[in-house]
């Protein structure tokens, strides 16, 4: 055999084991879960599984519980995602002004909640939110402020779920923004401080445009995670009041597990796919435009 | 002067409202209930270790030493199949004449896009099919296929020199031999950050666990403890002593690698 024959040979010998696991556990499931979506699949039924063609979506196209999650879902990403970028982004150029040690300090600080689980999380949170005898709550009393009915409302759930999720999630994001800034070659800043740009007019003129890159990053890991937000309704409101809090996850996994309509659970998935897919394309499509 | 000082303190407030929560855990699993429900300060006053002694002896209801155990077997499981078959991935799609390579490295690539939600319900059916549901096996072997791995140690692997491999193949080593004696050492780094992002990810898994497993005995930490504090919902001392075991690991792994960690995720990042 040639040495080349041998090179290739050995090539895809030692792909395979991975390739294998590839195939297996992700280019198949997704074409599988496309198939599942046609299907009446349900695991307590007493029929076996069926093709039934688009009955799946036509039924989340009805289902006045599909609509509300996915709105609860869209308000969640439309006031949560701008709010961690632009948080984000203050946290990072601020830290970009600290020497050194402070800065690796801080940023070590603002990490640390990412590296929880969201059990922990979910646990620490119902605490601090409780009613009664919750932690901030109990503050605000001390500084005689009346309680807030944190989890008690549908918009303050709704709140108390964001307020949870930037505390637990900002930290990649300061830490990838932060690793652009650096990027920013001093070279730039100087050529604008001689036109006289200074504070936030150097800050849109040079810094964003140059960040961009970056920034698109951001935005779409960003998004593409709060559209799958799970956890933390699931743990600290169990999707209330009123469904309030009831996100597509939380609805999928409903269908799914507890009901056993893998057929629906699955159509509903790809929805959820297709519009996580449009909402990345259009991010593309805007940042490429400008 | 002044604009300088205001940034000092809203960065020292951001780092400390981030990390007052996670101190509260620590400190409030020390406090008995009298002082959780009445808020008098971060330290306890009167340091109790009641919490662990109760979750210890009530092995019965809470079988967290059983929960550590599954969790330490399936995360440690899950990094060592990653760091081997994503590290013989790349080394393949980086340095070996693999017709069609292009093609499926791109084809890997653009599935670090696909959000993991689509594959649950699948996932689930196929693991059914060879009957690993609550089994370690569900939580470890679909671990492997993530591609965010292969990414890594691909820009990893591409920018070593190819001269060291050149005079290996010289003297007559394999592929396999490059790779051991070559590839490997020289890229302790990345593997060491792809380890620890492997460990991490499995340790903090919810929703995964939750599907595929079902017997108390084989839950791993995360379902364990949230199953435990939906019946002792009330008892925050309890349940965040059960915090404070499911965190320790993770936090001691966070203090040894964080360089790596934030390496890491701001390569990811840049990477665009």
């Amino acid at each position: 055999m040639s040495r080349q024959s041998s090179r290739t040979l050995a090539g895809y010998l030692l792909l395979s084991p991975y390739l294998l696991l590839f195939l297996l556990f992700l280019i198949f499931p997704l074409v599988f879960g496309l198939w599942l979506s046609f299907m009446k699949y349900e695991l307590i039924s007493p029929h076996p599984p069926r093709w039934i063609g688009v009955a799946n979506y036509t039924e989340a196209f009805h289902d006045k519980y599909f609509w509300k999650a996915l709105w609860v879902t869209t308000i969640f990403v439309v006031i949560s995602v701008p709010i961690t970028i632009v948080l984000s982004l203050a946290i990072a150029s601020g830290l970009e002004r600290l020497g050194a040690r402070r800065q690796n300090l801080y940023r070590l600080a603002i990490f640390l909640p990412s590296m929880l689980t969201i059990t922990v999380v979910g646990i620490l949170w119902r605490w601090f939110y409780e009613a009664e005898f919750g932690l901030i709550n109990s503050l605000l009393a001390e500084i005689h402020i009346g309680k807030i009915p944190w989890l008690l409302t549908p918009n303050w759930a709704m709140a108390s779920i964001i307020i949870m999720t930037i505390w637990w999630t900002i930290g990649a994001p300061v830490i990838i923004l932060q690793a652009g800034l650096k990027q920013i070659p001093e070279a730039f800043y100087e050529a604008a401080s001689l036109d006289g740009a200074v504070g936030f007019r150097r800050f849109f003129s040079i810094t964003l445009p140059l960040l961009r890159p970056v920034l698109l990053f951001v935005s779409v890991t960003t998004i593409i995670g709060a559209f799958q937000i799970f956890g933390q309704p699931f743990l600290v409101t169990s999707g209330g009041p009123e469904r309030s809090t009831l996100v597509m996850m939380q609805y999928i996994y409903g269908v799914a597990f507890n009901d056993y309509r893998l057929g629906y659970g699955a159509a509903m998935s790809w929805l959820l796919f297709l519009v996580i897919g449009l909402v990345t394309i259009f991010q593309f499509l805007i940042f490429k435009e400008n | 002067m002044a604009r300088k000082f205001s940034v000092e303190i809203l960065m020292l407030l951001a780092a400390v409202l981030c990390i007052l929560p996670v101190a509260l855990i620590f400190l409030t699993a020390f406090k008995p209930d009298v002082e959780i429900i009445h808020f008098h300060g971060l330290l306890p006053k009167l340091w109790t270790t009641e919490n662990f002694h109760q979750i210890f002896t009530q092995s019965e209801d809470i079988p967290i030493f059983r929960w550590l155990g599954n969790s330490l077997l399936i995360s440690t499981s899950v990094t060592l199949l990653v760091l081997v078959v994503d590290s013989l991935a790349a080394y393949a799609l980086a340095r070996l004449e693999l017709p069609g390579r292009k093609w499926i490295f791109s084809l890997i690539l653009a599935t670090m896009m696909v959000p993991g939600q689509i594959l649950l319900v699948p996932v689930y059916l196929i693991l059914s099919k060879l009957h690993w549901l609550d089994t370690p096996l569900a939580l470890i072997v679909p671990a492997g296929a993530g591609a965010f791995g292969v990414f890594l140690l691909h820009q990893f692997f591409k920018g070593i020199p190819r001269e060291l491999e050149e005079a290996a193949e010289l003297d007559g080593c394999s592929p396999l031999g490059i790779y051991w004696h070559i590839m490997l050492p020289l890229s302790r780094p990345a593997l060491a950050t792809l380890a620890i992002f492997a460990f991490v990810a499995s340790w903090n898994d919810f929703l995964n666990p939750m599907v595929f497993l079902d017997s108390i005995d084989r839950y791993t930490l995360p379902v364990g403890v949230a199953l435990f504090q939906s019946s002792y919902a009330a008892e925050y001392g309890l349940t965040l002593a059960a915090c404070v075991i499911c965190t320790l690991p993770i936090i001691l792994v966070f203090l040894a690698f964080h360089k790596h960690i934030i390496k890491g995720i701001a390569a990811g990042g840049l990477k665009e």
